[in-house]
């Protein structure tokens, strides 16, 4: 299952934390400060998995063939677009590869919703941000996938608000959902 | 109300940023009561974000969230669904129960799926919700009628709930393979083969129905994560196992690795690789032989610039070496340490100006001083991962040699050579000397020793490998002569392994030639200002190294090499005299006692006539007769314990009964210094052997006016009372020594009276000779069980020889008392397991939970109730860990926030609070914390009941800053 989504933006500013156990507020700076440590020190060209940080890493008991899984997160993967890190945390139930498409497709379901989403978007409509991560992700379980069905989701949910024309402070993330690929 | 849900909203927006917003839950509740729905949404996100376990305002809530569940509308509906996995708790998921399950077979989809999920939410805090809900769930997984969402979110709970009990999900397999082969969706499909791959292990038959399916997807599907996923069920599942020796089997796995190589080399993804990397990883345990064929590919990714794809392929690389690779894997690696430099800076590039540019990393690694430099103004400004990085590459390679006792290792020669480069490569600043100073080296990190461990490898290889012994010596030569000659080359991190070559040149030089020039490195005066763990290795080989030089040519004893061995010990002593006034204890004693023999030592050789044609009996019989006797051996780590315990000896006796009085003394008398001084002597000096057997009390007389009560004890060890008596007038001599009242006389006195003890002792000859040895014999020990007691176990257990070189194994106590022997080796095992567990325990509070599902499943019989019983039980022992680690994290959280930002007193009581909360619904299930569960209650209502207080000047404020602007403002900050 995935146990936290973040998405904070390149100074580490948290734009999104939701965490599928509940855990202390400074807590879960500590583990946002700690990744993002781990994040920024990326090269763009490095693959999209991180190590765990330290908070994490010293209750993770390493799987033995008997028991392939367990319940201490151990994968976090990450995809960075334009000015904002998404983070999936997840424990070793979840695929990799998919975890990435699921970014993808939070991403592209932004997009679609505020067209041509960009950071200031996520920051006065986080309310939103909220809704899409619900239909996509409850409990920490995935429960939809599709990009349709996440979009209609969220419109039932009542009208999403477009974001002011306020040129000049548009950090635009044009065509945010179109950079990378799926792996679908 | 409007105002209260925009203000809470923008409070939730700060609570992100990590501004508490405990003190509004019951606002929260409020707004989530609001018939609004926008305002409603608003009250559930805030209940998401905010509410913690110790949220009192919870159970007030429970009306409202079965009065929501039960709406009308859809999306009023979902928005309890979506919040409960959150806040939920075993009573409220207990009274919701019965208003979920009906959600189960709502008309919306988007409501059957979000019930699923909120259902194994509860599950898991809540055993029982899957007692009824499990029917249904089932009913629409089978159901094919069933939307495809809702049918993936079943098979992801399925999926989560598989490793746990596989068997319980056996009899789902026909209806997934289905889903696998027919449905389409890629998730899906994925999710499933995770499921697969815990299954086959319990129903072999599987395999065969699998591997078509599987093997078809390989080929065909164009999506790279199913493809993985494929192959990752394949190894995982035990597939290749499975089909061992048979054709198929053969075929999907050269199927499997072909395909991984394509991720690598084709796709040029890194993320690809990374995963390709880790599968790879998994295959290698059982099939080396496959993924060495790719050995290109992989080295090739131990070049790559990312830092994870290289440690992946590092490992990688480790598990596939054989005899046959293994000089070419570690030769490449090592050139890639020599010319990290240049590859560090391309790992990370601009983010550091282009100060450590200039190096000549070419590949001379001779000359250390050229590759080093640079690394050190490297770390300087850039983080520390190349160090670390550097650190695992070198524990890779010494893991990769010394595997299996050397069973890789066909030319210890090259290795010897190998490890001197990489003493030469080990970075800077890895590890402060202070470390050192620590004293015992028990307390040395391992992590960060990389030095010492290589030394380790060296001492080992020298040990147990006697026809490599003198090529060892003289790796170890080179090294102590390096560090001569500049120090700074050896600085810090290459110090570690000094101790460990001052101790093979010591130990096993054997022509004078090479004692010579050790000796020349050995009382270098550089040599002093090297840790003190190095000096006291240092100081144990002067004397054996002067042994060797001088003993190999006993025949002549010419007035000319008098004066040269004369000289050598004049210099000797000039070594040894500043470091008498050491800070650290064990140089100090250690070179004052050298010092004496050194001394006696030239008075023999000057008082010794050039006509005789043996040399002084001093030099040429009694001081290597304290250094020769047994070949050393490794020792195994359980053999200490197998020694028996001497009956006399009570080790709870107090060693002396007037303990108090001697410590008054003691301070009057002496400094401390030299009453710490005392201790060490005692403890270092005295042989085991008799440590064992004589009680300790028989050193206290040198504190009594009078040496003869304690005779009497002497003379059980066949020593004559006359050397006792010596040896104690010598003991108390170097004990005020060291005392600053009584300087004056040892001097003249240690000059008489020694060189008789000493002939004295050398004619008790073996007994001496035992009195010296144990000393290193310990220090190997010691040191073994420090660095790396795990693989030793594993020397052990492998008694191999490969090759024509003799590899000496570990000594155990085997033959000495059958009977006894037999008795602790029972024991033996029971303790080791006993240490393990208690490790274990120690480092992760959940590993008692997958120990306890491993056993539950197992012992799972077909009957369905018993199941049930205990998938409860593994749920709730879940459930417990999870709510052990939280309190863990809890509590450390909340020291956390004393330390750093000081909460006045009210912030630091919610705490406290916490923790009693977080530990009820264990209190519930177990019946163990009866009174804190019953605090609660009242404690509740109070605290809603003081809370608004606060919160009215609170909400007051915030409209203030309800403008975006404000809004910014502040999270600017």
């Amino acid at each position: 299952m995935i146990n936290a989504v973040l998405v904070f933006n390149n100074s580490g500013q948290p734009r999104l934390t939701k965490f599928y156990t509940q855990l202390d507020t400074s807590m879960q700076q500590r583990l946002i400060s700690e990744i993002f440590t781990l994040v920024s020190h990326r090269p763009a060209s490095a693959c999209n998995f991180l190590p765990l940080p330290p908070l994490l890493a010293s209750t993770t008991p390493a799987p033995t063939p008997n028991q392939p899984h367990n319940d201490t997160p151990s994968l976090i993967t990450y995809r960075h677009y334009a000015t904002l890190y998404f983070i999936l945390i997840s424990t070793s139930t979840e695929s990799p590869l998919a975890l990435l498409d699921l970014i993808q497709v939070f991403v592209e379901s932004l997009d679609r919703l505020f067209e041509n989403v960009c950071e200031l978007d996520l920051i006065f409509n986080f309310e939103t941000l909220h809704a899409a991560l619900g239909e996509m992700l409850v409990g920490g379980v995935v429960v939809e996938t599709s990009l349709e069905k996440v979009v209609s989701g969220v419109r039932g949910q009542g009208k999403v608000a477009k974001r002011r024309e306020t040129p000049g402070i548009g950090v635009g993330v044009e065509g945010l959902g179109a950079i990378g690929r799926g792996w679908r | 109300m409007d105002l209260k849900a925009t203000a809470l909203l923008k409070l939730i927006y700060l609570e992100m940023f990590g501004h508490d917003m405990s003190w509004a839950s019951f606002h929260v509740l409020e707004v989530m009561s609001c018939p609004k729905y926008p305002q409603k949404r608003v009250g559930y996100l805030a209940a998401v974000q905010s509410f913690r376990p110790d949220t009192e305002v919870l159970m007030l809530a429970t009306n409202l969230l079965k009065k929501d569940i039960s709406s009308p509308l859809p999306p009023t509906m979902s928005l309890p669904l979506i919040t409960l996995p959150h806040i939920i708790t075993s009573s409220l998921a207990l009274s919701l129960l019965s208003d979920l399950l009906p959600r189960l077979s709502h008309s919306n989809p988007n409501i059957r799926k979000k019930t699923v999920a909120a259902l194994y939410r509860l599950a898991l805090v809540y055993p029982d919700t899957l007692r009824a809900a499990w029917p249904k769930i089932k009913d629409i997984l089978m159901d094919e009628e069933e939307d495809s969402s809702v049918t993936a979110a079943v098979v992801n709970i399925v999926c989560e709930l598989g490793w746990r009990r596989p068997r319980d999900f056996l009899a789902l397999a026909p209806r997934l393979f289905d889903l696998l082969v027919d449905s389409g969706n890629n998730w899906m499909a994925i999710k499933i083969i995770k499921l697969f791959a815990t299954l086959t292990p319990l129903e072999p038959r599987l395999i065969k129905k699998l591997l078509p399916p599987l093997t078809n997807l390989i080929r065909t599907t164009p999506a790279m994560s199913l493809l993985y996923e494929c192959i990752n069920g394949v190894i995982q599942g035990g597939i290749l196992e499975g089909t061992e020796g048979a054709r198929e089997g053969e075929e999907i796995a050269s199927l499997c690795v072909g395909k991984l190589r394509g991720m690598i080399v084709v796709e040029g993804d890194p993320n690809l690789k990374y995963v390709a990397l880790l599968a790879f990883n998994r295959i290698v345990a059982s099939h080396p032989h496959l993924v060495s064929m790719h050995q290109d590919v992989i080295m090739g990714c131990i070049d790559d610039p990312d830092i994870s794809i290289r440690l992946q392929a590092l490992d990688l690389s480790a598990g596939m070496v054989n005899s046959d690779n293994l000089v070419t894997v570690v030769e490449r690696i090592m050139q890639q340490l020599r010319n990290a430099p240049l590859s560090t800076k391309t790992a990370d590039d601009g983010r550091r100006n282009t100060l450590g540019v200039e190096p000549a990393a070419d590949s001379d690694g001779e000359d250390a001083e050229e590759t080093l430099r640079p690394t050190a103004e490297l770390q300087d400004d850039s983080p520390a991962l190349p160090a670390e990085y550097r650190v695992t590459i070198i524990r890779q390679i010494l893991e990769m040699c010394s595997n299996d006792t050397y069973a890789n290792v066909v030319d210890f020669e090259w290795y010897i050579d190998t490890l001197v480069q990489l003493v030469k490569l080990v970075p800077f600043a890895i590890q402060s000397s202070s470390e050192f100073q620590g004293g015992d080296g028990r307390n040395q990190s391992q992590e960060a020793n990389v030095g010492s461990a290589i030394g380790w490898e060296l001492r080992n290889v020298a040990v147990r490998v006697s026809t490599i012994r003198s090529e060892a010596v003289r790796a170890a030569n080179s090294l102590l002569a390096i560090s001569k000659s500049d120090n700074s080359v050896l600085s810090s991190g290459g110090q570690g392994v000094l101790a460990f070559a001052a101790w093979v040149v010591g130990e096993y030089s054997d022509s004078s030639a090479l004692s010579y020039a050790a000796m020349d490195s050995l009382i270098h005066p550089k040599a002093h200002s090297l840790p003190a763990l190095v000096i006291c290795a240092y100081l144990q080989a002067i004397p054996k190294a002067l042994v060797s030089a001088v003993s190999h040519e006993l025949s002549d004893w010419s007035s000319e090499r008098k004066t040269m061995v004369s000289l050598l010990v004049a210099r000797i002593i000039h070594f040894l005299e500043p470091l008498t006034t050491h800070p650290n204890l064990e140089v100090q004693e250690r070179s004052v006692e050298f010092l004496e023999l050194m001394r006696v030592t030239s008075q023999a050789i000057t008082s010794h006539s050039v006509e005789n044609d043996d040399g002084p009996l001093l030099l040429t019989r009694a001081i290597p007769q304290l250094f020769t006797g047994f070949e050393l051996n490794p020792v195994a780590p359980a053999a200490q314990r197998k020694v028996p315990l001497p009956d006399n000896l009570d080790l709870d006796a107090p060693i002396n009964k007037d303990l108090a009085g001697l410590l008054q003394r003691a301070d009057q008398d002496f400094s401390l210094d030299t009453e710490a001084a005392e201790f060490e002597s005692f403890y270092n000096q005295r042989p085991t052997q008799k440590a064992i057997s004589s009680p300790a009390f028989d050193k206290l007389p040198a504190f009594e006016p009078e040496p003869e009560p304690s005779s009497y004890q002497q003379t059980e060890f066949s020593l004559s009372d006359a050397d006792v008596l010596l040896r104690r007038r010598n003991e108390r001599r170097e004990r005020n020594k060291d005392d600053p009242f009584y300087i004056g006389n040892d001097d003249v006195s240690s000059g008489t009276s020694t060189p008789f003890h000493d002939i004295l002792r050398s004619t008790n000859g073996e007994d001496v000779d035992v009195d010296s040895i144990p000393i290193m014999n310990l220090d190997l020990g010691d040191q073994g069980l420090v660095t790396d007691s795990s693989s030793m176990d594993m020397r052990k257990q492998k008694r191999k020889r490969p090759r024509k070189v003799h590899i000496a194994k570990d000594e155990n106590i085997d033959n000495e008392d059958s009977g006894m022997d037999q008795n602790v080796g029972v024991t033996n095992p029971q303790q080791r397991a006993k240490d393990r567990a208690k490790k274990s325990l120690l480092q992760v509070d959940s590993s008692g939970l997958s120990s306890f599902s491993l056993n539950s499943s197992e012992t799972t019989v077909g009957q369905l109730d018993i199941e049930r019983q205990e998938a409860q039980d593994t749920e709730m022992a879940k459930a417990l860990a999870e709510v052990e680690r939280l309190r863990l994290e809890m509590q450390r959280a909340s020291e956390r926030i004393q330390a750093t930002d000081g909460t006045p007193a009210e912030g630091t009581l919610v705490k406290k609070k916490k923790k009693k909360k977080l530990k009820d619904p264990v209190g519930e299930s177990m019946a163990q914390d009866e009174e804190t569960s019953h605090i609660e209650p009242q404690q509740g209502p109070q605290d809603a009941e003081g809370t608004p207080v606060v919160k009215k000047k609170k909400k007051k404020r915030k409209p203030a800053i309800s403008n975006p602007e404000d809004e910014k403002a502040i999270q600017g900050n």
